[in-house]
């Protein structure tokens, strides 16, 4: 299988204006092309400048066409006169110059960009709302559904869900609440010392830790972590029409899907902040020995009388409020996905944000309405 | 020039096998799905390659594609093996190749015109025009309309996916086109038109195709040869006719039932 090179020829014909005749010959591929390509596009150029009328083009020459060579011809022969073609080729000649008159679409600079782009955001928001409401309520029939039916709960996503959000996450979780811990209790005891208030550390780190940090920090690890993989899971099978699948068969995708991870993570969540609590104070108890002097024994005693047993409460019940949130904002935007990777990408990226927000949010609600308590 | 002649020429080599596979032995785990296996496409032939469900037809594509890597054995495309240290070598290869997959593996995020153009922007050397007019002209030969360019993959019916997937895998005009079941999921109409697509493209220029397929019409219709994959390796190899009096369980049953001759006869 010999390559002959594309080879193009000008045969002028005599007299001025008469016009010329055009041999073609050889592999027209795009391997072929390549070879040879800045000589042919000096040729192009030259044949741009001839007067459009009396070309003729002998093509009968050509051993081998590809697209990319049927393209390149039919390019220059838009102002020819008269084209012998070997009807092999005529076809994908044809469909290449038909190819290049279709027009494309080209998006411009649009000048009102900008309030199309608010206006759409507007209009998303209150999707999320409409379809947030949505989902909270079918969520709420369902366990409605499901406390008389108990032979539909489904109690192994449950348990799977509450040893993958919650067992899986404590060395993670542990660990950072420890460092916080012990970074916390650093910093207080430092500016605490010069004043000679050294006792209050363990009114400081008690509370924060308990009431504040624990919960947050569980929870935001928590969106992270399992948001993310719910948000994925749920996409994918979005992708894969699983979820089609399962409401073909019947099965309530929420009741299925959604409910046993958004039970799962407020159930998993308090323990896990609970956790993080114990973490974060064995980091307290090291410091202030450190740091200050004082003894764990001293400072687990002075603990209860610093700390009011509500903060510890008020600590694991905003953990259950925070599981909800995490869970159902994932399931949410696992549930929008469209079926295609990009949307999947995006919607692991904004549910994750959009939890983050969400937690701190409702924390920012709940020491409003608990200021007076503790 | 001369250079760049070189250049290319180096990594293209012209070889009459462009598929050569030799004493593979592929396994999965400790479980074997070829032993012994020998097959070839020849340049220019359509080669259909039949077996049963789950004889490993799909398995031996793989190897040929070096998505998986043979446990022994030779693999050759183009006479160049998958795993050769030369990247320019194993790229101008791939270039030389189009796969049709069993599911069509369009790229979700693109539309039905980038999916197309994709393969067209990697390789290089195109302005954009080119590429459309191309893009468009693979789009008119599996009928596909201007109008279904924009289009996401979500949004195309099974047999739409199928034509998008062919039209990307012709756009290098390859020398190999490979296709997993290619008529499976499309109606008689289509497969028809899809064989006739084939035939017209390869009396433009000349490529071969390695076929897998369970369809006896298609196979009638393309092949110049046929292989039987059966009890973990080739039991044969040759024009229609000659596999067909091999005696061997899997041939009597495929060829001689009721389909088959209906087939064969019609002819
Ligand atoms: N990842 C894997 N792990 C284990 N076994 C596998 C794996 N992939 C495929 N197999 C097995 O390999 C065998 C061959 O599969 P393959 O997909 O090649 O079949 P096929 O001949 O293409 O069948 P079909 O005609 O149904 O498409 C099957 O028995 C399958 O179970
Ligand atoms: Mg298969």
């Amino acid at each position: 299988m010999a390559t002959a090179q594309a080879a193009i020829e000008i045969d002028e014909l005599p007299g001025a204006g008469a016009g010329a005749t055009i041999h073609v010959s050889g592999d027209w591929t795009f391997g072929a092309l390549r070879k040879r390509r800045y000589r042919l596009a000096r040729i192009a150029a030259d044949l741009q400048h001839r007067s459009a009328k009396s070309l003729r083009w002998d093509l009968t020459g050509i051993t081998a066409l590809d697209d990319a060579g049927a393209v390149w011809l039919a390019r220059s022969l838009r102002t020819a006169e008269q084209i012998d073609v070997n009807p092999r080729y005529g076809a994908m000649l044809t469909q290449a110059s038909q190819g290049l008159l279709v027009e494309r679409a080209e998006g411009g600079l649009d000048p009102l960009a900008g309030v199309v782009r608010v206006g759409r955001a507007g209009i998303d928001f209150w999707f999320h709302l409409r379809d947030g409401t949505a989902l909270l309520g079918q969520l709420v029939l369902d366990l409605f559904r499901v406390t008389r039916r108990w032979r539909d709960f489904p109690l192994l996503e449950l348990s799977a869900n509450v040893y993958r959000a919650g067992v899986s996450a404590l060395p993670v979780t542990m660990l950072v609440g420890f460092l916080i811990g012990v970074v916390l209790t650093y910093l207080s005891a430092l500016q605490l010392k010069r004043y000679g208030a050294d006792l209050l550390v363990i009114n400081i780190v008690g509370i924060g830790v308990v009431r504040e940090l624990g919960p947050l920090l569980a929870s935001i690890i928590a969106a992270g972590r399992s948001g993310s993989a719910m948000t994925a899971q749920l996409g994918v099978m979005r992708v894969t029409e699983e979820i089609e699948a399962l409401s073909v068969m019947g099965v309530s995708v929420t009741a299925r899907l959604v409910l046993p991870k958004v039970l799962g993570l407020a159930i998993a969540l308090p323990m896990v902040s609970f956790c993080t609590d114990i973490a974060a104070l064995a980091g307290g108890v090291l410091i202030a020995k450190l740091t200050l002097g004082i003894t764990p024994a001293a400072f687990l005693e002075a603990l209860p009388r610093a700390v009011e047993v509500v903060n510890f409460w008020i600590g694991i019940g905003k953990s259950v409020a925070f599981g909800f949130a995490v869970a159902f904002v994932a399931c949410h935007y696992g549930l929008r996905v469209l079926p295609n990777t990009d949307s999947l990408a995006a919607g692991v990226t904004q549910s994750v944000v959009a939890s983050v927000t969400a937690v701190i949010l409702l924390d920012a609600m709940f020491a409003i309405l608990l200021r007076d308590v503790g | 020039m001369s250079a760049d002649a070189n250049s290319q020429s180096d990594v293209e080599t012209v070889v009459e096998t462009v598929v050569e596979v030799q004493k593979l032995l592929n396994k999965i785990g400790e479980f074997v799905l070829h032993r012994e296996l020998d097959f070839e496409v020849r340049a220019g032939e359509v080669m259909t390659l039949v077996g049963g469900s789950g004889s490993g037809k799909t398995q031996l594509v793989r190897v040929i594609l070096g998505l998986k890597r043979p446990s022994a054995g030779l693999v050759r495309v183009f006479g160049v093996g998958w795993d050769d240290p030369s990247y320019a070598r194993v790229r101008a290869a791939r270039e030389r190749m189009g796969m049709l997959f069993q599911n069509g593996a369009l790229y979700s995020a693109f539309t039905v015109y980038q999916n197309v153009a994709f393969p067209l922007r990697e390789r290089g050397g195109l302005d954009e025009e080119a590429i459309r007019a191309i893009v468009y002209a693979k789009l008119a030969q599996v009928e596909l309309e201007p109008k279904h360019a924009d289009l996401l993959p979500a949004s195309l019916s099974g047999g739409m996916v199928k034509r998008v997937a062919l039209a990307r895998a012709l756009a290098l005009s390859p020398e190999l086109l490979i296709l997993d079941e290619p008529t499976a999921g499309l109606d008689p109409d289509r497969s028809d038109a899809f064989v006739r697509l084939i035939k017209r493209m390869r009396s433009e220029y000349r490529f071969a195709v390695l076929m897998v397929t369970h369809d006896l019409d298609t196979l009638h219709d393309l092949s110049d040869r046929v292989s039987v994959l059966a009890d973990q390796h080739i039991i044969a190899s040759g024009s229609i006719d000659e596999v067909r009096s091999v005696p061997h369980r899997f041939i009597e049953n495929f060829f001689g039932g009721e389909r088959g001759r209906r087939a064969f006869t019609a002819a």
